[in-house]
């Protein structure tokens, strides 16, 4: 049996895992689109820090977190390589030469590639503390309360909603219900582990497509179970459990929103107060730049 | 009067031309508070029975009413479904919420009830099927007992008249057959819940206030369960088996033992052997 658990949501009670959802996906938006806007090496040391002080808070074990990475390994290195190679303003530090093809390795082409790299991996590493600490019944519930507005531009914001927790519903079913079918055809002597990468695709086609039937069959007969409960009986639909901001969440979102001004003002602020030095090779920016120059004052 | 069918038919369109009566003529009354048996072998139009029920499935000519209410009339089909709580076969394919509690909500939650009041009936309902101690846990690697009691508890929430169990036991195992009928006999009793419990055990039929077999369609017998039993070998030409110890008991009587009307149950016939030894 698979590892079914979806979103890898990490059941301990820690600060974080009480964060009120709402506030934790605004969190972890506000953090997405901030990150792109980190333009010094200090910034970027300082956001894993207050990353790696965050999971200590929530209790997530470092090494879950870091298994998230894991998935993305091969882009973060194909988008690095692909920067490096074809950006071609700055000075060259390598040049390559295949023939007639000169590809010139640029020190912008570098530092580029290596912010690239880590501002990726700090949204993957953002998000996956969002979904290690948050249940997925909580991530619909808080969805459905943030797309709310969408509802006057006749968006069925409920409809999705509900689509989307049945959908985190059924996945251990329908994974345990593949399992099955496999065995089941493996019995009657299927080869689906084995042969190459064209083979193997095939050989799911006799498991997929029994999946899919009762996939089908199950969709029917959820249909009749929404219905014989009263789905769409009445307009005001209530909710069991509902929102209540806390003073920690409050504390939560300052806190954030502190992070977020700290990243603009380096971006937009710092950096234009002094000249960047040449430092060969090395993109100095923003707070950068200060500790440079704080760093000549002391040594003189 | 709690179900009310007056001549219903309903047809499944098989293809343009070709059409199956699923249900023929049929006319049915059930008081209020009563257990009835609905039993049938498959294609005996038992399922189609119970979608007529509740308003899935209109009928093709009569109609079908709940407490006065016609499930034709596109206006009283929530009023319908509020009083016709139904339970079908597979349990996990009846849940919607991945925690039990915020599970059993959501009938409630749709009626648009209060919700403090809802929390008092997911709590009702839990108690009432004796899961309570689950209900923040996911429903995942329960047993299909345990499932299916709270697929009952998710309807119970509604606060049904009727609750009607679509072949609810069909895919459980004995122990989580027992469980479930323990649970629909108790809430026939202690909260006068009229309960439609359809299957094809017979056996599941014993404790039932009434029987109605179903054949192709039409009521075949209709009464209490001893005197339909009485019938043993005209239910055997539709595909039907009286349990055994019934079986056993009227046999022996036709050989000449005088064991006294109606036995159904092993305890009773056992008890009454005694007494002849």
């Amino acid at each position: 049996m698979r590892d079914i658990t979806f979103g890898q949501y990490y059941p301990v009670k820690s600060f974080i895992h009480g964060i009120d959802a709402r506030v934790k996906i605004i969190m972890t938006l506000l953090f997405m689109i901030s990150v792109f806007f980190i333009v010094s090496y200090t910034t970027f040391v300082f956001m894993f820090l207050a990353l790696t002080i965050i999971i200590a808070i929530s209790r997530v074990p470092y090494k879950i977190v870091l298994k998230s990475i894991k998935g993305i390994l091969f882009l973060l290195i194909f988008t690095a390589i692909i920067n490096i190679f074809f950006t071609s303003s700055g000075n060259v530090v390598i040049p390559i030469k295949l023939g007639k093809l000169v590809i010139n390795i640029t020190d912008q082409g570098i530092n580029f590639a290596i912010k690239m790299a880590l501002r990726f991996t700090l949204l993957v590493l953002g998000s996956s503390i969002l979904t290690l600490t948050t249940t997925p019944t909580e991530l619909t519930d808080a969805l459905e309360f943030l797309l709310k507005p969408l509802t006057y531009i006749k968006i069925p914001v409920h409809d999705l909603a509900i689509i989307m927790s049945i959908a985190l519903r059924f996945i251990p079913g329908l994974m345990e219900e593949t399992d099955k079918i496999m065995m089941a055809q493996k019995a009657r002597g299927a080869n689906i582990d084995s042969g190459n990468f064209f083979k193997k695709i095939k050989a799911m086609l006799p498991v997929l497509i029994p999946l899919f039937v009762s996939a089908f069959r199950r969709a029917d007969e959820l249909a009749d179970a929404l219905d014989a409960r009263c789905y769409n009986a009445s307009s005001k639909r209530t909710k069991m459990k509902v929102f209540r901001i806390q003073a920690t969440d409050i504390v939560a979102l300052l806190s954030f929103i502190l992070l977020t001004v700290f990243i603009f003002l380096d971006k937009y602020l710092v950096g234009s107060l002094f000249s960047a030095p040449d430092l060969g090779g090395l993109e100095v920016q923003g707070l950068d730049v200060c500790i440079y120059n704080l760093f000549r004052c002391i040594t003189g | 009067m709690a179900v009310l069918l007056d001549n219903v038919t309903y047809s499944y369109n098989i293809n343009d031309t070709h059409r199956v009566d699923a249900v023929k003529n049929l006319s049915l009354h059930i008081e209020e508070g009563t257990f009835v048996a609905l039993v049938g072998h498959n294609g005996s139009g038992k399922s189609t029975l119970a979608k007529l029920l509740n308003g899935l499935l209109l009928p093709t000519a009569g109609t079908v009413k709940i407490f006065g209410n016609s499930t034709l009339d596109g206006e009283k089909i929530f009023d319908i479904r509020k009083d016709v709580g139904m339970v079908f076969q597979n349990p996990d394919n009846q849940m919607i919420a991945s925690i039990v509690e915020d599970d059993i909500a959501f009938g409630p939650e749709n009626l648009g009830i209060e919700r403090k009041e809802i929390i008092r009936r997911v709590e009702w309902a839990l108690d009432k099927v004796g899961m309570l101690e689950y209900r923040k846990r996911t429903p995942f690697k329960m047993s299909g007992g345990q499932k299916q009691r709270l697929a009952i508890a998710g309807v119970l929430a509604i606060m049904p008249k009727i609750l009607v169990l679509d072949e609810s036991t069909a895919m459980l195992d004995p122990q989580g057959r027992s469980e479930v009928l323990k649970v629909a006999h108790e809430l026939n009793k202690q909260e006068r819940i009229t309960v439609i419990h359809i299957t094809h055990f017979m056996e599941e039929a014993l404790d039932a206030d009434r029987l109605i077999v179903l054949n192709d369609g039409k009521i075949a017998f209709d009464g209490a369960p001893k005197e339909v039993f009485a019938h043993y070998e005209e239910l055997k030409k539709i595909k039907l088996a009286v349990p055994w110890e019934t079986q056993l008991a009227i046999s022996l009587q036709k050989a000449g033992m005088d064991l006294g009307e109606g036995i159904v149950k092993e305890e009773d016939l056992v008890d009454k052997l005694c007494q002849l030894l």
